[in-house]
């Protein structure tokens, strides 16, 4: 049998290796070129900061804090989950994993690393709570337990979802779970600005409840903790290799400006893991519209978020109205992308549009249908909603809901048909330092199309009533818009999607 | 009609200063069947991606059914190729990828005969399956079977021999020599010549083409 070899020496001996290729300094620079970013982008952004973590005063109510809380450990759980969370680098994963060393050793700095983070997350969740709720002044012991409590419940997360890592039956429990906490979390925040719910009163969170629980968290944490180390060299090589993979897409992602690698890989891996049967198309559709029905019926999770992320708008009914109004043009454009994944992969290559035969123009037409009916029910759900709430003057919401339509469906449409960020373009050099214009762009692709929805900008900024002339100027411009996107973008000779 | 299914004159390909292709003619008959041999990059691929108009020639000229090949629907209508690699659509079973491709060409699945054809490539008990989850052996089972299952009028393959087992190669060759007896025309690149004798069609060496 091969004896074991001392993992901190083979990392040292890495390290030192690598350090030895680096320019004299280079480590030295880098540090200061990261101090030196935080300190300029705190400096620019200590206001907004402030705002979202520490109000002058507060600003929501006990119901909130409660709903956000939900929220946010739900939110917290999923993220830690797709991460992971016990990850190696692409290196170590290739190299360390498969090496005869202590895989307790090869994996205790990655689970520092997770605890360490999930608790800071939890603390930052807490501490915004505090600040958002609880009445001034806040007393000392509840400004220091509340964030410790925070990061103890981010740390108890983390551990749970280490366990989740390992055991598959297990996972898909808890992601169920994580899942109606966080829409439990945004149906309250919803509620609560229907409601006016009463805000927290003075001396909240009770110290006698907070410190208790929060020591009560810490032997919870301490005891999984323990747990963790003992079976961290049970986990899985399978999750280990998959979580790796997951941090080297977003590391790529990240380096090379290109969010399509992280859509691909979520896509590629939801329909790897689902068991599909072989269904018929519906005949007496034009062929793209029976594909794109087959993948709404696919994903009844998605529309069930879909059906729930209607309230969301609501949330900013207190906002400007054209913030509401963007928000609520985003949000269409996000329930029209159910079925877009088939555009972008006929915009990557257009093997299976040359198979199918089908022009561009007809192509792009009958991809924009079933997005274009999402889009405006989605539309007609959250108009609908706000109407009913109070939050809107009178007129007939509903109709400007499906007028909006065709804006969802074509924003949709024409972010999934970006393709690759285009990196070879020049930047922009501002007094601020050069702007990338290739991400920028691409970042931009599908949102610039919402403007077809500025006769709906300007209603809900002016706040007057809804006339049927508004609902017939919104329909009149999304209906020609999507003409001239589709005459100017497509061609009945060509079948590829963009013209070389 | 009195033009050729594929006419190719003088046509020169470089990449960088390495010419590939210098003069290269060949015609190819309607219902003709021609498979071209040769080894490894000397420039069989390229030939059919600059017929099927997917690589732009530095030079000569390329016509497919007398017109020059294209971007349009009726050109696809009437080619299938196998030269590009191919992309599944997300979310969409290997039958159902069939079905989609049969309907586009206006025929139902049953007068496709989609079930008799994945059965035929031994893909039976992967119709379920998606695509990007099977092997290259069965996505190369899977995209000749949706090439043969639509309807076309000239087949271009690029080394459609490529990972298939001998029973599934001698079950290719004898579509594709249906194929042509239905009066299809099929020109495919391959190292296998009695693969080419089997599908029927007439080997020509790649070094002939060159105009000497």
């Amino acid at each position: 049998m091969t004896e074991r070899t001392d993992v901190a020496a083979v990392r040292r001996w890495v390290r030192r290796t690598r350090s030895a290729h680096r320019e004299r300094g280079e480590t030295l620079g880098n540090f200061y070129f990261a101090v030196l970013f935080v300190v300029i982008v705190g400096g620019m952004l200590h206001r907004q900061l402030a705002a979202v973590f520490w109000p002058g005063a507060p600003n929501v109510s006990e119901l909130a804090a409660y709903s956000l809380a939900a929220a946010l450990a739900g939110g917290l759980y999923l993220a830690l989950r797709r991460l992971g969370p016990l990850a190696l680098s692409r290196p170590a994963a290739s190299w360390l994993l498969t090496a005869p060393v202590s895989r307790r050793r090869l994996l205790l700095p990655s689970l520092g690393l997770a605890v360490t983070a999930a608790a800071a997350a939890g603390a930052l969740g807490a501490f915004a709570i505090v600040g958002h709720v609880a009445a001034r002044p806040v007393p000392a012991e509840v400004f220091a337990s509340l964030p410790a409590g925070g990061a103890l419940l981010g740390g108890a997360l983390m551990l749970t979802a280490l366990g989740a890592q390992g055991e598959r039956r297990w996972s898909s429990w808890s992601d169920d779970a994580a899942y109606l906490l966080l829409a439990a979390g945004l149906a309250g925040l919803v509620a609560d600005s229907a409601l006016a719910a009463p805000r927290a009163p003075a001396g909240w969170p009770a110290a006698w409840v907070v410190a208790p629980a929060a020591g009560a968290l810490a032997v919870v944490v301490l005891a999984f903790f323990l747990l963790a180390v003992r079976g961290l060299a049970g986990t899985p090589n399978d999750r280990i290799l998959e979580a790796s993979r997951t941090a080297g897409t977003f590391a790529d992602s990240a380096f090379g400006v290109e969010p399509s690698f992280v859509t691909e890989m979520v896509e590629r891996r939801y329909w790897a893991r689902r068991r599909l049967r072989s269904l018929r198309l519906p005949e007496r559709l034009p062929v793209l519209v029976a594909q794109d029905l087959l993948m709404v019926r696919r994903r009844p999770r998605r529309l069930l978020w879909l059906a729930g992320g209607a309230a969301l708008p609501s949330l900013l009914a207190h906002a400007p109205g054209w913030v509401l109004a963007v928000a609520l043009l985003a949000g269409g454009m996000v329930a029209a992308g159910v079925t877009t994944a088939s555009v972008r992969t006929d915009a990557g290559n257009p093997w299976m549009l040359r198979m199918l035969g089908l022009s561009s123009r007809t192509a792009i037409l009958h991809r924009l249908l079933v997005p274009g009916v999402l889009a405006a029910l989605w539309y007609t759900a959250a108009l609908i909603l706000l109407d009913v709430l109070g939050d809107l003057p009178p007129g007939p919401w509903w109709a400007l809901g499906v007028a909006l339509g065709p804006v969802g469906a074509v924003a949709a449409v024409r972010k999934a048909r970006t393709g690759f960020v285009d990196n070879s373009l020049l930047p922009l050099d501002t007094p601020m330092g050069s702007i990338a214009t290739g991400p920028l762009l691409a970042a931009f692709a599908g949102v610039d199309v919402l403007i077809l929805g500025l006769p709906t900008i300007v209603q809900l900024a002016q706040g007057g009533p809804l006339s049927w002339t508004g609902v017939i100027v919104q329909a009149a411009v999304a209906g020609f818009g999507a003409r001239a996107y589709l005459s100017g973008t497509t061609a009945a000779d060509r079948v590829e999607l963009s013209a070389h | 009609m009195d033009h050729s299914a594929i006419e190719v004159r003088g046509l020169s390909v470089s990449y960088g200063s390495t010419p590939v292709l210098v003069d290269v003619d060949l015609t190819v008959p309607i219902g003709a069947g021609v498979c071209i041999t040769g080894e490894n990059g000397i420039g069989k691929s390229t030939l059919l991606r600059c017929i099927t108009s997917l690589q732009r020639p530095d030079g000569g000229e390329v016509e497919v059914f007398g017109g020059p090949p294209g971007s349009t629907p009726e050109f696809w209508r009437a080619v299938a190729t196998t030269v590009e690699p191919p992309t599944w659509y997300p979310g969409l079973t290997a039958r159902e990828h069939a079905e989609l491709v049969c309907r586009a060409h206006g025929l139902g699945p049953q007068d496709a005969g989609i079930d008799e054809a994945l059965g035929r490539f031994g893909l039976t008990s992967h119709a379920d399956a998606i695509p990007p989850s099977l092997s290259s052996g069965q996505k190369q089972r899977l995209t000749l079977a949706l090439t043969l299952l639509r309807p076309s009028r000239l087949l271009i393959l690029d080394e459609p021999e490529q990972r298939l087992d001998p029973e599934g190669r001698a079950s290719v060759a004898a579509m594709l020599a249906a194929y042509l007896e239905d009066g299809g025309t099929v020109l495919i690149a391959s190292h296998d010549e009695v693969f080419a004798a089997a599908a029927g069609t007439s080997v020509v060496g790649m070094a002939d083409l060159h105009t000497p």
